[in-house]
């Protein structure tokens, strides 16, 4: 699997030097995109960081973590996991913290810690994607879909804590 | 996203002022640095992904791509436009592969291109293929068990990519029926 990355860049460049293109400035040209690519979706990216940073020092996240964790716990989701799975959602690198430490507090073939890895795994922080995709454009009604993806990931929150115990 | 961001902003102003008043600016400034390192990560990711996909669009290379999944992208995504399939189909691509940080640039684009039919069918759906994660190996996950010192860092491919298929599934099928309903 590891050699699939290799390969990609091999073939690319192979196939751009056949084609007699000019590889410096089209690589530096795809560079110059992503430099404009990244500054127009800063402003999102540091409102979304600016709410989760508040959300999580003003106590609410904890206290919704405790408040849905009965909730959780009826839909066979483990009280362990209720912060991971309800921080993915918003934050990539905050949830990929909370993981890291299921893991060295439970080991990392333990029930729990192989329930999180699957749930991380197949879950996406879903509002940094909504912000990201539709910063330039002007789309609306967005709740519906956002909703959709919400209830999806929950599905499979419990579908995966499911599988977790049998494989 | 403003309505959730307001209330939540809100919520938690309100509650940080009742609590501790002195930590809501040095917060909101850690936010805002928490993104600017993120953006340079994100840089890096994508200047990456988006030099080589130049090169691989200037050899004719993911028009190629495209044109083989183009079949695909009319038919799910409803949507005849040239530029737009090449990027759906690129970003679908990279998915697959695991490269998330690779995909987004073009679901970016894709959305972008689709904007000019008005096709927000095909905008909303390709958000919530993506937002459902549909990677067919966690490579992240893996190496961090593995380094965590677990003895079959690999044993959750299989759960993960049932999981994987399941939410994408899930998260289509309710799309689909939230727009019939909708309407």
């Amino acid at each position: 699997m590891a050699l699939i990355i290799p390969i990609i860049f091999i073939i690319v460049f192979v196939f751009a030097l056949v084609k007699k293109v000019n590889i410096y400035d089209g690589f530096t040209e795809g560079i110059k995109s992503a430099f404009k690519f990244t500054v127009s979706i800063l402003p999102c990216l540091a409102a979304i960081f600016m709410m989760c940073a508040v959300f999580e020092v003003s106590g609410l996240a904890d206290k919704l973590c405790r408040l849905l964790s009965p909730v959780f716990g009826l839909l066979g989701i483990p009280q362990e996991l209720t912060k991971l799975v309800l921080i993915k959602p918003f934050s990539g690198s905050g949830s990929l913290a909370y993981l890291n430490e299921i893991i060295e507090n439970y080991g990392a073939d333990s029930y729990i810690a192989r329930c999180a890895c699957v749930c991380f795994g197949s879950s996406e922080t879903v509002f940094y994607i909504s912000a990201v995709y539709f910063a330039g454009v002007k789309v609306k009604k967005l709740a519906m879909p956002i909703i959709c993806v919400l209830v999806a990931t929950l599905i499979t929150t419990i579908v995966a804590c499911l599988i977790c115990r049998v494989m | 996203m403003n309505a959730i961001f307001t209330i939540v902003f809100i919520a938690s102003m309100i509650a940080i002022a009742i609590t501790a008043p002195d930590k809501l600016l040095p917060s909101l400034l850690g936010g805002a640095e928490d993104a600017a390192k993120m953006a340079l990560t994100l840089f890096c990711i994508y200047a990456v992904w988006m030099g080589l996909s130049s090169l691989a669009e200037k050899s004719g290379l993911s028009h190629g791509a495209a044109k083989a999944l183009k079949p695909l992208t009319r038919r799910v995504f409803r949507t005849d436009d040239d530029e737009a399939s090449e990027n759906l189909a690129m970003n679908i691509s990279c998915n697959l592969l695991g490269l998330g940080g690779a995909a987004t640039p073009y679901a970016v684009k894709a959305i972008g291109a689709l904007e000019k039919d008005k096709n927000d069918f095909a905008q909303k759906l390709l958000f919530v293929i993506n937002a459902t994660s549909i990677q067919i190996l966690p490579t992240t996950v893996i190496a961090l068990r593995a380094s965590a010192g677990s003895l079959k860092a690999a044993d959750i491919f299989l759960p993960s990519l049932i999981c994987t298929v399941v939410s994408t599934a899930c998260a289509v099928t309710l799309y689909l029926l939230g727009r019939k309903l909708w309407r």
